[in-house]
């Protein structure tokens, strides 16, 4: 390999590797904002938290910690929100979606009436307990093996039985992970939701403060946004009602 | 044992009778108009509804003074909640034949042998017609004092409402004559009013200065919406009559426009009408005032009385009645301590009644007790001003009383901020599980895998790398492939050559030569079947090579024994002989032919 390759190669993995602070800053600020928790001090805790936060950092459990602070602050909409934001990144943490269920459970309103859609449902739950990298990982190793072997055929003459029967495994593998991969990061991502942070939340039947009020919505309810017009969101609630909401009472995860 | 079944068999028998017992038969009886003229015809209307889709016709008392046409029946059935309502309504027309007042009594339906009756209606009979006021007779008349063959006519109920009180205008199309197709209407123009189409009547004859029209009616709410002078415009209808003027008639007699359904195409405008709106009176508004005009009424319903702290109970207001039902505003909820209240939907739905706009406006609220015990949602007030009366007027909804119980289950922590009156939850959960002590993974925000340049650096090279293999692959194969292919295909054509060479040296004292050529073109053919060099190859390795190649045996024996005499004959030309020549030129071809056929890989 040429040295300009080389270079490069290791300017990308540095460069995909680094975060850009010291970890152990970070870390002594996490210890300081944890303790001013256990004190209870959690309107401070919630400041130290953000800061570092505001670092350009994340982490499942510095989302989780903001989001214990925020309940306990008595902010339940943004509890949620960060909550949700720690589950994001891993979905697997049994103490993320113990606390997110137990913060629910003090919405005010409860959503009644959801039809969920038995399909989605079910890929959500296959999906679910990966991490979007760990999926884009897997789908990658299979992407690469795939095209291994496709260079053994081709690329090398190799010609066998277990070779095609390999590379057809792999190619359905592949497949599979890739749509994992794909669904998990429209779901995550590319969808955009949010959570209702203000402690009144009026639903308009319009993008105008003259518009009809539909219904209040309670801090904590989650959104997805699916389109925007001036100040306002529009929005659809998980039983499916839709309405118009002031951007800065919701905060998007 | 059997006495005991035969008992409830009858009690069974019984409640079946009494529940058979419940279902009454309805009848309502209406006229269309309550005065008519001597030659004016008015439309008795008799409704039956029940749950039974098979009741039976109405009968209808003997009326000495009407001649009594049946104009059919229409039959409607609704299911609501499971239950089946049917309603048939018959309609009669009925004709004068004598002036006076006629009360029309016993309207009755007979059903499982009881009698229902009708509420006695009575219809006035004017000697001339009453809606034949003498301006109507005038507009019948054109400027010329002719009659005329059509005309439109705009009315309305009131000349001086209230501004949001509805003002209903008929437009009334008067036609003489015959017309063809459907008359097309310009809707007329009603700047400064909300206004709702209340639909067409059914066209009824109305006799003008002794001339039969037909007379066809569409209604409208109109609801102004500001005070003062303000207008309704010209209606048009464009409709195509039986022109008076020019008929053509065929020798025979026909009436070739009526038969053809051709006429003459006539624009027909109604009066413009104009009326003064009055604004709402200040006396006596209340000062919650908001504007809803008509006559409502109010209702609220909560969806259950006895709840948990905590649980939501749904309390439905229904305000429904005639008047701008979008203009019902929100009945006011004073703020409660004792509940968390939210707005959680609302619906109107508009309907005709009659001749009157009006519809249910319902607004769902929902009330989240704070605490235990019996609770009171206070009685909520609706206000509204009635037009009819020129009052102000102000409902209130009964109080609700909810009973809120102590919900069972985990209390919450103190520690939680929302448990102010002891929440409590089904989880064995009392708080939220403890920080996490560990940072874990920092991650740039927002970063995701499948973006950054090392994952697509990753995938993208082993993409480049089996497309490099696959060019290097292909390139190598064409060029090998190429050339084999391209030396096979020229090899039997310049064997060929070589042989027809060989020919021309058929002659004994050319022997050696000859020889010389047949080998040399034998062993160039083979070389170039098989892609390899024609240098330095023997008649052994001829043989070695075709063995490999997998070729006939007695290909190879021919060939070797051939390839052998001509060595031979190449160094002892003298013992050739003709015949020797011409068996050799021959062999030499059949060789060449058999491997032709032959594929060598």
């Amino acid at each position: 390999m040429s040295k300009p390759f080389l270079i490069t190669l290791s300017f990308l993995l540095i460069l995909s590797c680094s975060s850009g602070v010291p970890v152990a800053d970070i870390d002594s600020n996490f210890q300081q904002a944890n303790q001013l928790f256990q004190d209870k001090e959690y309107a401070q805790a919630i400041s130290s938290y953000q800061n570092i936060l505001d670092k350009g950092t994340e982490s499942a459990p510095l989302y989780f910690n903001l989001g214990n602070a925020y309940f306990k602050d008595g902010d339940l909409g943004r509890a949620i929100l960060y909550y949700l934001k720690a589950q994001r990144l891993d979905p697997s943490d049994n103490d993320i979606t113990a606390n997110l269920e137990f913060a629910r459970q003090f919405t005010s309103i409860q959503m009644e009436g959801v039809k969920l859609n038995p399909i989605s449902t079910f890929f959500e739950s296959l999906v679910g307990p990966y991490r979007l990298n760990t999926l884009a990982w897997l789908s990658s190793f299979f992407f690469i093996l795939f095209f291994i072997l496709l260079s053994l055929r081709y690329g090398f003459g190799f010609k066998n039985g277990p070779l095609r029967v390999g590379t057809t495994v792999v190619l359905i593998l592949l497949l599979v992970s890739s749509w994992m991969t794909s669904f998990k990061y429209r779901h995550d991502y590319l969808t955009q939701r949010a959570v209702i942070v203000a402690e009144e939340c009026p639903v308009y039947s319009g993008p105008y403060e003259q518009s009809d009020i539909e219904l209040e919505a309670a801090p904590g309810l989650v959104v997805e946004i699916l389109a925007e017009s001036g100040e306002y969101y529009n929005v659809l609630f998980e039983n499916k009602r839709r309405g118009w909401i002031k951007k800065d009472l919701i905060a998007a995860i | 044992m059997k006495v005991k079944l035969f008992i409830i068999f009858i009690i069974l028998n019984l409640s079946v009778s009494l529940v058979r017992a419940q279902d009454e038969v309805g009848i309502s009886v209406r006229l269309d108009r309550d005065t008519i003229g001597l030659d004016e015809q008015a439309v008795l209307e008799v409704v039956l509804s029940g749950t039974d889709q098979n009741l039976p016709a109405p009968q209808l008392p003997t009326l000495p003074m009407f001649e009594v046409y049946s104009q059919g029946r229409s039959s409607n059935i609704s299911i609501v909640n499971g239950q089946i309502n049917s309603s048939i309504s018959y309609r009669y027309m009925l004709l004068p034949s004598k002036s006076g007042v006629f009360p029309i009594d016993n309207i009755s339906v007979v059903y499982k042998n009881k009698r229902y009756k009708g509420e006695p209606v009575e219809l006035t009979v004017l000697d001339r017609g009453v809606a034949t006021s003498p301006q109507l007779e005038d507009s019948a008349v054109d400027t010329g004092g002719k009659s005329r063959d059509y005309f439109l006519q705009a009315v309305v109920d009131k000349k001086n409402p209230y501004v949001g009180e509805q003002v209903t205008l008929t437009l009334k199309f008067y036609i003489a004559v015959r017309y063809y197709g459907q008359p097309e209407l310009q809707e007329p123009s009603t700047t400064g009013f909300w206004t709702e189409v209340l639909g067409n009547s059914t066209p009824y004859f109305q006799k003008l200065n002794n001339r039969q029209y037909k007379v066809i009616e569409r209604k409208y709410a109109l609801f102004p919406t500001q005070t003062g002078e303000l207008t309704v415009g010209q209606a048009i209808i464009t409709t195509s009559v039986a022109s008076q003027t020019r008929r053509r008639r065929d020798p025979f007699g026909l009436d070739l426009d009526d038969f053809f359904g051709r006429g003459e195409e006539v624009t027909i405008r109604s009066n413009p009408v104009s009326l003064n709106v009055k604004p709402l009176p200040t006396e006596g508004r209340p000062a919650d005032f908001t504007g809803t005009i008509g006559n409502f009424g109010i209702v609220a319903t909560p969806d259950k009385t006895s709840v948990e702290v905590n649980q939501p109970v749904t309390v439905t207001i229904k305000i429904n009645g005639t008047g701008n039902i979008k203009s019902v505003a929100e009945p006011i909820i004073p703020d409660l301590s004792d509940f968390r209240i939210y707005k959680a939907s609302s619906n109107e739905k508009t309907a005709i009644l009659g001749e009157e706009m009006g519809g249910t406006k319902i607004y769902e609220e929902v009330f989240i007790p704070r605490k235990p015990g019996s609770l009171e949602i206070p009685s909520l007030g609706f206000n509204f001003f009635d037009p009819k009366s020129s009052r102000y007027r102000t409902l209130k909804t009964k109080p609700i009383t909810i009973n809120v119980r102590q919900a069972e289950g985990y209390a919450v922590s103190p520690d939680v901020p929302y448990g102010q009156s002891g929440v409590v939850i089904g989880k064995d959960a009392t708080d939220i599980r403890f920080i996490k002590t560990d940072i874990g993974e920092l991650t740039p925000q927002g970063r995701l895998v499948i973006l950054t340049p090392l994952y697509l650096f990753v995938n993208g090279l082993f993409v480049a790398v089996f497309a490099g293999l696959l060019v290097w692959r292909l390139r190598r194969e064409k060029l090998s492939g190429d050339i084999g292919y391209a030396r096979s295909r020229q090899a039997s054509k310049m064997a060929h050559k070589r042989l027809a060479r060989a020919r021309s040296l058929v002659r004994v004292d050319k022997a050696g030569k000859f020889y010389a050529e047949i080998s040399l073109a034998l062993l160039a053919y083979i070389a170039d079947k098989l892609n390899i060099s024609p240098h330095g190859l023997t008649s052994d390795r001829v043989v070695e090579l075709l063995q490999e190649k997998k070729a006939d045996e007695s290909l190879v024996r021919d060939t070797v024994n051939l390839l052998r005499q001509c060595d031979f004959a190449r160094f002892a030309p003298a013992s050739v002989k003709q015949a020797d020549i011409d068996r050799a030129l021959e062999e030499a071809r059949q060789i060449m032919v058999k491997m032709e056929g032959v594929r060598f890989v």
